[in-house]
């Protein structure tokens, strides 16, 4: 689609603006495929030690092998356990973001931290394999095999299933729609919950707000095309894309367990994840959206003092609150 | 991902880091962004709690290092880094001295600080003696009047201030004054040249606040009533009452300041214990005085008679 006229892009929160030269100084310009392996190697990605998620005590920290889906090479997930909470605990099921093309099962884990103490959560990581090395369905397969691994042994995680659910940002947010798709359509497991935080929905990479924040804020529709390439091929935008892959191209949104979603007005994927929000109540179903004025992609990480990401961050909380305090 | 804190708490070594600050103040500024998120900025930057206080304009705020609102009464330290941004305080609550992007960021903190305050709290008081002439002078247009109006950012209505070499017009409370003041009273703003003369008859009337010349140093028109026709009569130096009263001065150094306060209290004993003196003592000194006055100051006439002596006395100290 070509614009006759240039689009006016929503500012970014005070303080997000403010924030955003240092961001983006430790960032490409453009995110072509070719700075993958840079982006993989970078100190953005500093991996969180054991000690540092067992907090003094607080938790314990396991890495389990499990079998991948049908033949596929096992899975590391990595177990992180509350040992000061007593009473019933649930699990969060958590898959990590990184535009599918980088991360590992530690990034983002310690931000999941606070809930698992204040709910009483298990936190199961799941080490997908990346594109472009492991394209589509690879990753969500092996996100679904750590899933069932996980459902199957709540005894031994010690954890109540009828209190799992699932979990994850950017990317992590995609495939954690994912695999409430795919969990409805194999019957199982049974999901408590799904939060999609900023989630990557839609291959296709044309939406309003896509074109809109183009070279703007973080993760712009150049980068997003550089992540669904990894994981499509030539497939991505075609007419043939599988919605366990893009949950933006599932028809039928009824019958999924209850969602939150969030996203930053001033992001790619701001109306991606309206949309998906929308058409789940148009579905029937129950979706929590909540659209942070002035938001770029991940501002709630990338600057986490804002008073705007503590908001965010805060209806995430209440979210779980109302999911969890039965 | 490492965020901003991390990014810019391992920098002081880095030449970067003060551009860096400088660019995340700018972009605040820019972005029109208020106080709060001004102080935590430097908290979060500076990696210590910041507080920014105005008792002036009865601002105060405190952010954490995490970028949490979390006021606390303890009065700051003194040996904290801080910086002035107009009449508030930014304070890092680090003990000083500033290291070079610690100071890079109170500057520029108190300097953001200072912008906002003066946009959405006013300009505290500062001096614009020009359209304070313009708008108490009656022979100027109106419309230029209204303009010098708005110039001090007066509300629909304003009064004037005379102290002995200034002029003031402000809105609202009458702000604590430095010595002599005449207050006029409040008027629409085409009306402030009457507020401007009241007050020029007021400041007449009001007094150093010394044994030579006691009484209120700051007297506002409305409570004058006809005291103020006195302000027309010209010279009274030669009046019996005045040459009395300065008479009776010259004996003893408390005898003007005795006399004010008897003739301005309820009673002789209120007058004993806002002079600190024993009612006795009190009794004595009057008696003294009203020997040399010639009248008895203690009977309503002769009271009425006191007072108008020293209003009289006072009008020839403080000439037009």
């Amino acid at each position: 689609m070509t614009l006759s006229v240039e689009l006016t892009p929503p500012p970014f929160d005070p303080e997000l603006g403010a924030a955003l030269p240092a961001i983006t100084e430790m960032l490409p310009a453009v995110l072509s495929a070719d700075l993958i392996p840079a982006m993989r190697a970078g100190s953005l990605m500093a991996r969180v030690t054991d000690d540092e998620l067992r907090g003094d005590g607080k938790f314990t920290v396991e890495q389990r092998q499990v079998p991948g889906l049908d033949g596929d090479p096992d899975i590391s997930l990595l177990i992180v356990k509350p040992t000061t909470v007593a009473g019933t605990l649930g699990c969060l099921y958590y898959t990590h973001g990184g535009g599918m093309i980088i991360g590992d099962n530690r990034t983002g884990v310690a931000d999941m931290l606070g809930w698992a103490e204040e709910f009483g959560l298990v936190v199961v990581s799941v080490e997908y394999r990346l594109a472009p090395e492991t394209p589509h369905p690879g990753p969500i397969n092996d996100c679904y095999a750590g899933l069932a691994w996980t459902a199957e042994h709540a005894a031994e995680l010690g954890y109540e299933p009828g209190r799992l659910i699932v979990a994850g940002g950017s990317a992590g947010g995609g495939l954690t729609a994912a695999l409430a798709l795919m969990s409805r359509d194999n019957g199982g497991p049974a999901l408590a919950g799904q939060m999609l935080i900023c989630p990557m929905l839609d291959d296709r990479n044309d939406t309003f707000s896509s074109r809109q924040m183009a070279g703007r804020g973080i993760w712009d529709a150049a980068a997003n095309d550089t992540g669904w390439t990894a994981l499509l091929g030539a497939a991505r935008g075609g007419p043939d894309v599988s919605p366990y892959a893009a949950p933006a191209r599932e028809t039928d949104l009824s019958g999924l367990p209850p969602a939150f979603i969030d996203v930053g007005s001033a992001e790619t994927f701001r109306d991606e994840d309206v949309a998906y929000a929308n058409r789940i109540w148009q579905a029937g179903g129950r979706a929590e959206l909540h659209v942070w004025p002035g938001g770029f992609h991940g501002f709630d990480v990338l600057a986490p003092q804002a008073a705007i990401s503590q908001e965010a961050k805060a209806a995430r909380v209440r979210w779980l609150h109302r999911l969890l305090d039965l | 991902m490492k965020d901003l804190a991390v990014r810019l708490a391992a920098l002081d070594a880095d030449a970067g880091a003060a551009l860096r600050v400088i660019a995340y103040f700018d972009g605040l500024v820019e972005a029109r962004a208020g106080l709060q998120p001004i102080v935590r900025g430097a908290a979060v930057l500076a990696d210590c709690p910041a507080r920014l206080t105005d008792d002036e304009r009865r601002v105060r705020i405190r952010v954490t290092a995490a970028g949490v609102s979390a006021w606390q009464d303890e009065a700051p330290q003194q040996n904290w880094m801080s910086a002035t941004a107009g009449s508030a305080t930014l304070r890092l609550e680090r003990a000083g001295p500033a290291g070079p992007v610690e100071a890079m960021i109170l500057e520029r903190a108190a300097s953001a600080a200072r912008a906002v305050l003066d946009r959405t709290r006013g300009r505290a008081a500062t001096a614009d003696p020009a359209s304070a002439e313009l708008i108490v002078d009656a022979s100027a247009p109106a419309d230029v009047r209204l303009q010098a109006g708005r110039r001090l950012g007066l509300a629909d209505s304003a009064y004037a201030i005379a102290l002995p070499a200034e002029i003031r017009v402000l809105s609202g409370p009458v702000p604590d004054l430095p010595g002599r003041a005449g207050v006029g009273p409040t008027a629409a703003i085409l009306d402030l040249p009457a507020s401007w003369a009241a007050a020029k008859v007021a400041l007449r009337f009001a007094a150093e606040g010394t044994d030579e010349d006691p009484g209120p140093q700051v007297v506002h028109a409305a409570e004058l009533g006809s005291l103020a026709l006195l302000a027309e009569v010209g010279d009274q130096s030669a009046a019996p009452d005045v040459k009395a009263l300065e008479h009776a001065s010259a004996a003893a150094p408390w005898m003007l300041t005795t006399l004010h306060t008897t003739a301005a209290s309820i009673s002789l004993r209120a007058a004993a214990t806002a002079l600190r003196v024993h009612h006795s003592t009190l009794q004595d000194r009057i008696i003294h005085a009203e020997q040399l006055l010639g009248w008895n100051v203690r009977e309503p006439q002769g009271r009425l008679r006191l007072q108008l002596a020293l209003a009289l006395r006072r009008l020839r100290r403080h000439p037009r």
